[in-house]
């Protein structure tokens, strides 16, 4: 969802997602781990750390655009990753990462729970505004960006809001994994296959929706996690692969499309009925 | 009638291409000005200098005799400019309501998080372009006067004072020609001021109330529409001979 609102929305794709997430999940892990800070405390602070850190280092790449931003957040993300592993080891724990972090809850059920109800309310919250006119002139900005300019609208304001939300977002997600895990480390936040697997979710639940994204992070968690039993090791990966792209051709709209048609088909039917 | 918009020594080059030689002209608020030239005289570069979306080497635009030359696009439409595209540029993936309603949008994140309510104040500018009956339609549907008669809408929907219109009458045909005029006399009538770029000069002359002819970026002459089309200068720039 945090991805949707920046580059299903305005059309600015990141690669840079998993370093707003990282930053967060680091920010609430040293606090944490180093000085004992409550979580309470710390993960409000992690969600500023990603805001203001993706501030910094995104904001300049909003001025830019099509491949161009895509490099650039690709290279923040690259960034990011290096300064954590080689700028203070000692706080960030370096390639080893931070272990043993205090839980928000404990068990998978309460967990489930706890991540259902952040992620629902922040979708609420999401799809609040993707359905007012600032999701309107996002989607704007995505089909023409000048056009929109000549339309009297600031569209730095307006991608500056979808960056903070999307920043906010990430932040969130961020904080609340490192709880959940128990434990942080780079290669698992900052790597490539964790900044495919927040695309394809997307994609796959259908990008420009919010909703969708939500779906597809879903489906594909618990089919990589179904899939555990019968392959063990990384060809898993493989098959998760090929059927998120199989989807992805069949639907481009992925399940937000699916859930789309059947609610059409739905309406032409009960108007079909009326007219009878 | 005061100026309501000024290019003053407005100069812009492309490398070696000299596009906008030093032109300075002026419009008055309530008029309707026609802009002339040949093909590749710098009509539409003026604009996108009016406009912002170029920036000039030198020279400076007037807006109420303000400087503007240094705003941002969407600051000099908040002043009061408005512009038509050549080739129309329609948000493909929305209906001709959702097009115009952009156009309606304030530039303020507060007020943009509301809910639309409904469509009465596109459906009223639909209306007034003639696209009352395609209100739902996507642009691929449309014909190309459709298309020019959303980029009008989308003008008049910014409710701003002077619309500036590039190459309004390209491709359309006589019927289309007469209902485009005829709804510019209308808007014209109730105030609003038109810079006019148009090849078709039979279709721009009951329009304008004054003509300003370039050629290679520069002013060759300037006057009521009988007087221009009977300059020489025009006539060796528009016929060679």
């Amino acid at each position: 969802m945090s991805w949707d609102i920046l580059s299903g929305y305005t059309g600015y794709v990141s690669f840079g997602h998993p370093a707003l997430i990282g930053v967060a999940g680091y920010t609430t892990a040293m606090l944490t781990y180093h000085l004992g800070m409550p979580l309470y405390a710390s993960i409000p602070l992690a969600v500023l750390a990603a805001l203001g850190v993706g501030m910094l280092f995104f904001f300049p790449a909003l001025r830019l655009r099509g491949n161009y931003f895509c490099l650039l957040t690709l290279a923040w993300l690259i960034v990011i990753h290096c300064l954590v592993i080689a700028i203070r080891p000692d706080l960030t724990g370096g390639t080893r990462g931070l272990p043993n972090l205090p839980y928000v809850v404990t068990g998978a059920v309460p967990n489930f729970y706890l991540s259902f109800g952040i992620v629902f309310l922040v979708a609420v919250g999401l799809r609040y505004l993707a359905k007012s006119d600032i999701g309107a002139v996002l989607n704007a900005i995505r089909l023409d960006e000048d056009a929109v300019s000549a339309s009297g609208l600031s569209t730095l304001r307006f991608k500056l809001l979808a960056f903070t939300l999307s920043a906010v977002t990430a932040g969130i997600g961020g904080a609340f994994y490192v709880h959940y895990m128990g434990a942080i480390a780079p290669e698992g936040v900052f790597s490539v296959t964790f900044l495919l697997t927040i695309i394809i979710a997307a994609l796959v639940g259908g990008q420009n929706s919010i909703i969708g994204p939500m779906i597809g992070a879903y489906f594909l968690t618990f089919l990589l996690e179904s899939l555990r039993v019968y392959i063990a090791g990384t060809p898993r990966f493989l098959l998760y692969s090929a059927v998120a792209l199989a989807l992805y051709v069949w639907k481009v709209r992925g399940f937000y499309g699916i859930i789309e048609d059947m609610a059409n088909w739905h309406r032409k039917r009960r108007k079909a009925e009326e007219h009878v | 009638m005061s100026k309501l918009l000024e290019a003053k020594g407005l100069t812009k080059s492309f490398g070696r291409l000299l596009a906008v030689k030093n032109l300075s002209f002026h419009v008055e608020e309530g008029e309707s000005l026609g802009l002339i030239g040949p093909n590749g005289s710098g009509k539409t570069t003026f604009f996108n200098l009016i406009m912002g979306s170029l920036k000039q080497d030198s020279g400076e635009v007037f807006f109420r005799e303000k400087e503007i030359s240094k705003l941002p696009i969407h600051e000099r439409v908040k002043k009061g400019i408005a512009r038509t595209y050549q080739i129309p540029r329609p948000f493909a993936e929305m209906t001709v309501s959702e097009n115009i309603h952009i156009s309606t949008i304030q530039d303020k994140i507060l007020e943009s998080m509301r809910r639309r309510a409904d469509s009465e104040v596109e459906g009223k500018i639909a209306e007034s372009v003639g696209l009352k009956e395609r209100i739902s339609m996507y642009p691929h549907e449309l014909s190309m006067g459709d298309l020019r008669r959303l980029e009008l809408a989308k003008v008049l929907a910014t409710e701003r004072k002077i619309a500036l219109l590039d190459e309004i009458f390209a491709g359309l045909t006589v019927a289309e020609i007469a209902q485009i005029s005829e709804l510019i006399r209308r808007k014209r009538d109730e105030g609003l001021t038109f810079i006019i770029v148009s090849h078709d000069l039979r279709a721009l002359a009951p329009l304008v109330d004054r003509v300003v002819v370039i050629c290679f970026g520069e002013l060759i002459a300037e006057g009521p529409y009988q007087e221009i089309v009977n300059d020489e200068k025009v006539r060796q720039a528009y016929l060679g001979h």
